[in-house]
């Protein structure tokens, strides 16, 4: 007799909390009602949702409070927005409120996402960190559950913030990956990925193959019930063994053992990594990347202000893509990070200075040795040096987990913030997407060089022309109209995340008054840090988010109001 | 993206809220409140421009056959005039479902 499945992934967004929940248990918060769609559709001629296509619900979960968070992929590709963004973050900031009062409330956030809504832009990015920031506070307490039904998956900064999660399910016809198919082949050409072979995709970044390569810790079928029991699984558990985002060595390990000279398929890949956590990997006495000498060395406005700040005699160049040195600033000690190019680089990708996969994890690794050496002593002040072009766009990356690389660098950052470091973001030059999340949007105060080649954004342009189907021409026309869709800094500070733009610094070659200047104001920013909150609610509080960020207020507003 | 307005007589009251459907390809969100006016008012936002016509029709056969007085807000994104209609008659039945639980 043929028994039929009850489909989890037929359902929409809201059914699927339903689904999730107790019986008779949900109960929307901030919903269709409450008049929060996204301000910033409609005057640029996009009809918008009345929940803006997340659903946050109350409810039980075998008995306990719960919290289930569900993005609709129908609605914009589950685009996150600033409305949108801010029910995420929000929703998960107040299942952290309850912990700290004790109460145990079970977070489970259902993945169906392109990633930023690229019509808000930098609002999505920085809801995404905020996000991310979440569930690193909350995880201490309580598994956060991530769920990846398909058909959307979960893509862009969504999908670092899916790699932060205790524990992942995930079905055969969900897809996790940092860039989607149709960005890479926009990035970086047909040859190196072609967004039409069906089979590739769900080869790379599929399911099953996400299962066997170690990314998630369930694989499910398409099953309403099946999907509940793997959730109660989880909660079940005693413990919970520490994420992914902070097993550094490990991947560290098995990365620098990964020869590539040859591509490597899906099926080679799954094979390397039994083998690796088996024990029975080729252990590598190399470091990741082959060293370099100072005339290899490209100019880079990262190296030059690295350089220029951290000037130790000890710069540890083991990773030639990332600079780390432990430097006087003022009268402490401070650690500085800075990604830079490497044209030698074994992953080709990334040779501008990109953040792939050895950029995320030994940015987390150079983070957590301070945490881990200031454990009972005074915390050092982490600087991350921002100039990152954007994350790497490959096959090789995505194959590898990049969005797991980055998620391993905003997980670092935040354990490091919420430990008690002052960790500030200098941005130099630009600030892109994915890398930016990976590297500075973590600190507790960004610092910005008021300058024509800062930028900071999601895509650029091209891309995100192809990606919302209109000319570059249409795509400038709304950048007019929403300041979170402009690339430059100054309409970025109007957002109210910068803690401060420093005018007047040569930013491309630094005299001595010019670097005295910025030392000074990243001493000011790390006593800022010091005083303030451990996680990010100045960035909501300043004069500007007032304003530039209602929304995002509002909405935190509402769900506290309603979430008893 | 073009935003419409209709108005119609009406008389019963609708019996609670409702929210049906999802601003996705080819569907439509519809959130249906009951009205203490004797009208129904209808605010169609749809990313088809050109097609009021076709909405005027499509809406005054389903509130003459329906009597309700409520103000209904409609987000399209490109439905077919069959999909409006369901989902018209869905947001009415949800509506008196609501009524059932809430009693």
């Amino acid at each position: 007799m043929l028994f039929l499945k009850d489909s989890f992934v037929e359902l929409n967004a809201r059914n699927r909390a339903k689904a999730i929940l107790d019986q008779g248990t949900f109960r929307e918060i901030v919903g269709p009602f409450d008049g929060l769609e996204s301000p910033h559709l409609v005057p640029q001629g996009i009809v918008p949702q009345s929940d803006d296509g997340v659903i946050v619900a109350r409810g039980e979960i075998e008995g306990e409070p719960a919290v289930v968070i569900s993005i609709e992929g129908n609605f914009q590709g589950g685009g996150i927005g600033e409305v949108s963004g801010a029910k995420i973050a929000g929703a998960l900031e107040l299942a952290l409120r309850d912990q700290e009062n004790g109460i145990r409330t079970r977070p489970v956030i259902v993945f169906d996402t392109g990633g930023v809504r690229l019509q808000e832009a930098n609002y999505g990015l920085l809801a995404i960190a905020e996000i991310g920031a979440a569930i690193v506070a909350l995880r201490q307490y309580v598994p956060v559950v991530g769920v990846i039904p398909g058909k959307i998956g979960c893509f862009g900064g969504m999908s670092i913030a899916a790699g932060l999660c205790s524990s992942l399910i995930m079905t055969r016809e969900g897809r996790i990956g940092l860039n989607g198919p149709e960005v890479i082949e926009q990035e970086a050409g047909i040859e190196e990925f072609d967004s039409s072979d069906r089979r590739l995709i769900w080869n790379t970044i599929g399911g099953a193959q996400r299962f066997a390569a170690g990314f998630v810790d369930e694989l499910v079928d398409d099953d309403i019930s099946a999907i509940k029991e793997a959730i109660h699984r989880i909660f079940r558990k005693e413990t919970v063994g520490s994420p992914r985002s902070s097993q550094v060595d490990v991947y560290r390990s098995f990365f620098a053992s990964i020869d590539l000279s040859q591509p490597i398929t899906p099926n080679k890949f799954r094979e390397l990594w039994q083998q690796h956590i088996a024990g029975k990997g080729v252990h590598s006495p190399n470091s990741l990347q082959t060293g370099m000498n100072k005339d290899d060395e490209v100019e880079s406005r990262g190296r030059t202000w690295f350089y220029a700040l951290a000037h130790a005699l000890k710069i540890n160049k083991e990773v030639p893509s990332v600079l780390c040195a432990d430097a006087m600033l003022g009268k402490e000690e401070v650690r500085y990070i800075a990604v830079v190019p490497n044209r030698h680089h074994r992953f080709y990708r990334v040779r501008h200075g990109e953040v792939g996969i050895e950029e995320g994890w030994t940015i987390a690794k150079y983070v957590r040795e301070v945490i881990e050496a200031d454990q009972h002593g005074k915390k050092r002040a982490i600087v991350a040096i921002v100039d990152v072009p954007s994350q790497a766009y490959g096959y090789h990356e995505e194959l590898f987990g990049l969005h797991q690389a980055c998620a391993a660098a905003v997980d670092a950052y935040a354990t490091a913030r919420l430990a008690g470091h002052p960790v500030i973001a200098l941005i130099v030059g630009n600030a892109i997407s994915g890398a930016f999340l990976a590297h500075g949007l973590q600190a507790n105060c960004i610092l910005a060089l008021n300058d024509d080649h800062v930028n900071i954004h999601v895509m650029s342009k091209k891309s995100a022309a192809r990606i919302t189907r209109r000319t570059i021409e249409e795509l400038e026309e709304a950048t007019k109209k929403i300041p979170a869709m402009a690339y430059d800094v100054r309409s970025f500070a109007t957002l109210g995340a910068l803690h401060e733009l420093i005018d007047g610094v040569n930013a491309d070659i630094p005299q001595v008054q010019d670097i005295d200047k910025v030392c000074n104001r990243l001493i000011e920013a790390i006593q800022t840090a010091r005083s303030s909150p451990r996680d990010l609610r100045n960035r909501l509080a300043s004069k500007q988010a007032q304003k530039g960020r209602e929304a995002s207020i509002l909405v935190r507003k509402k769900l506290a109001e309603q979430w008893k | 993206m073009e935003t419409l307005f209709f108005e119609y007589p009406a008389t019963k009251t609708l019996p609670r809220r409702a929210h049906v459907g999802v601003v996705g390809s080819g569907d439509l969100e519809i959130l249906m409140e009951p009205s203490a006016e004797a009208r129904t008012k209808v605010t169609v936002r749809t990313s088809v421009k050109g097609f009021g016509k076709t909405w005027a029709k499509v809406l005054e056969r389903f509130f003459t056959v329906h009597d309700v007085a409520a103000t209904v807000k409609i987000n399209d994104f490109g439905a077919t005039p069959g999909v409006v209609t369901m989902r018209l008659a869905q947001a009415l039945e949800v509506s008196q479902d609501n009524a059932i639980l809430k009693r």
